[in-house]
């Protein structure tokens, strides 16, 4: 408690050092992906909940490369004309997965029993320049979708271009503008629903909080804030608001990483409570606990799970 | 192929449209190749993408077995 007021010779070093510090404008840092703007926000307030059994087996067989099994039971959300009411059907299936790791290339790829495929693919061209690649893929004609993404790192900021099927082409950008500071643009246009978008994005982060704004020409204005606590606990709350549809919904949450597991939860304005907790058993078992409940529409999801390896 | 038949279905408005499509077919057959291709290529990854991972997986150092790819353990 002695801290509370510190001597007056120790503010003025303090506030000497400061000054000193002039910010080098020619030596920013690379900015995070524009992509990635809002990421420390989303790792507590869009954890993957998820409902019913699920068991994860991933087997290595050497450093690079490694198999995954992947059992999942439970029902699943089918849309419904109303918004009220919710359908879900039981269903289950199985995923087999394949990954292989290298610096330079990574492929992931994942594939069910009922045929659809879901895979990744990022490549190093270049020392600055990265390709990645998403698609999912499905037997039925028109419901499958892939998109490339070129990357390019330069000094302190960042350009990307997105191809994708369904002639969808963006592009953004973000820029490094002072240490702590980076702003970023996007600009996209979709062939299908002919309509085009602008948005624009910032972000400022310190060492113990990091806040962020994205706004958008489809209406949505994102704006989020996360505070480290400790090394254990961050929090984290949000803000999205939608000014054509007036949509609001404002969320509150957590983040608490302890030695043996990690609990993610949040509070939402719709009034949505969920959480996840991610538990380990004992050197590469996991379990894992989930629950989301949805008190206005009466939606009550919880699963567990188990991850091996 | 699939887009080929949708032409001669149309019956008598065909004579009338090839005379109107001549000048523009440079485009059309460009766009025609490209949707067939784009549809194998789909089809070949979708067959193809997780058996091209366990390929250059298998090739990668150290060597792993094929007996470690197909057992549980």
């Amino acid at each position: 408690m002695a801290d509370l007021f510190p001597p007056l010779a120790t503010a003025q070093v303090d506030a000497k050092t400061k000054v000193d510090e002039k910010v080098d404008y020619s030596n920013l840092p690379c900015p995070v992906p524009y992509d990635e703007v809002h990421r420390e926000a989303y790792m507590s307030l869009k954890a993957e909940n998820f409902e019913g059994f699920r068991f994860d087996f991933s087997k290595g067989l050497n450093q690079k490369f490694s198999l995954s099994h992947s059992v999942m039971m439970g029902p699943t959300e089918v849309p419904s004309q109303s918004p009220d009411t919710t359908i879900k059907i039981p269903v289950a299936h199985y995923e087999f997965g394949a990954n292989y790791f290298d610096p330079k290339l990574m492929l992931v790829g994942r594939v069910m029993t009922d045929g659809r495929l879901n895979a990744r693919l990022k490549a190093d061209l270049s020392d600055k320049l990265i390709l990645k690649a998403n698609a999912q893929l499905t037997g039925e004609p028109h419901m499958s979708h892939s998109v490339f993404n070129f990357d390019y790192m330069g000094k302190d900021y960042r350009a990307q271009l997105q191809l994708g099927n369904n002639a969808l082409v963006g592009a953004t950008y973000i820029q490094s503008v002072t240490p702590r500071l980076s702003l970023g643009g996007e600009v996209f246009w979709a062939g299908v629903p002919r309509k085009s978008g602008l948005g624009y994005a910032a972000r400022y982060e310190t060492d113990q909080m990091v806040a962020s704004a994205q706004v958008a020409s489809t209406g949505n204005v994102v704006m989020n804030y996360v505070q480290k606590i400790s090394e254990k606990v961050s929090l984290a709350t949000d803000f999205v608001y939608n000014y054509f549809s007036r949509d609001v919904v404002a969320s509150v949450g957590y983040d608490y990483i302890l030695r043996q597991s990690r609990i993610r939860g949040k509070v939402d304005s719709n009034g949505v409570t969920s959480a996840l907790l991610e538990e380990r058993l004992s050197m590469g078992l996991n379990f894992l606990l989930s629950a989301e409940i949805d008190h206005k529409k009466k939606d009550y999801k919880f699963g567990f799970g188990l991850t091996v390896g | 192929m699939a887009a080929k038949p949708s032409l001669k279905i149309k019956g008598k408005g065909k004579g009338t449209k090839a005379s109107s499509s001549s000048s523009s077919s440079k485009y059309e057959l460009v766009k025609e190749w490209t949707n067939w291709s784009l549809k194998k290529a789909k089809v070949a990854t979708q067959y193809g993408f997780i058996p091209l991972i366990i390929v250059v997986g298998m090739n990668s150092d150290p060597k792993p077995h094929l007996f470690q790819l197909l057992s549980p353990v």
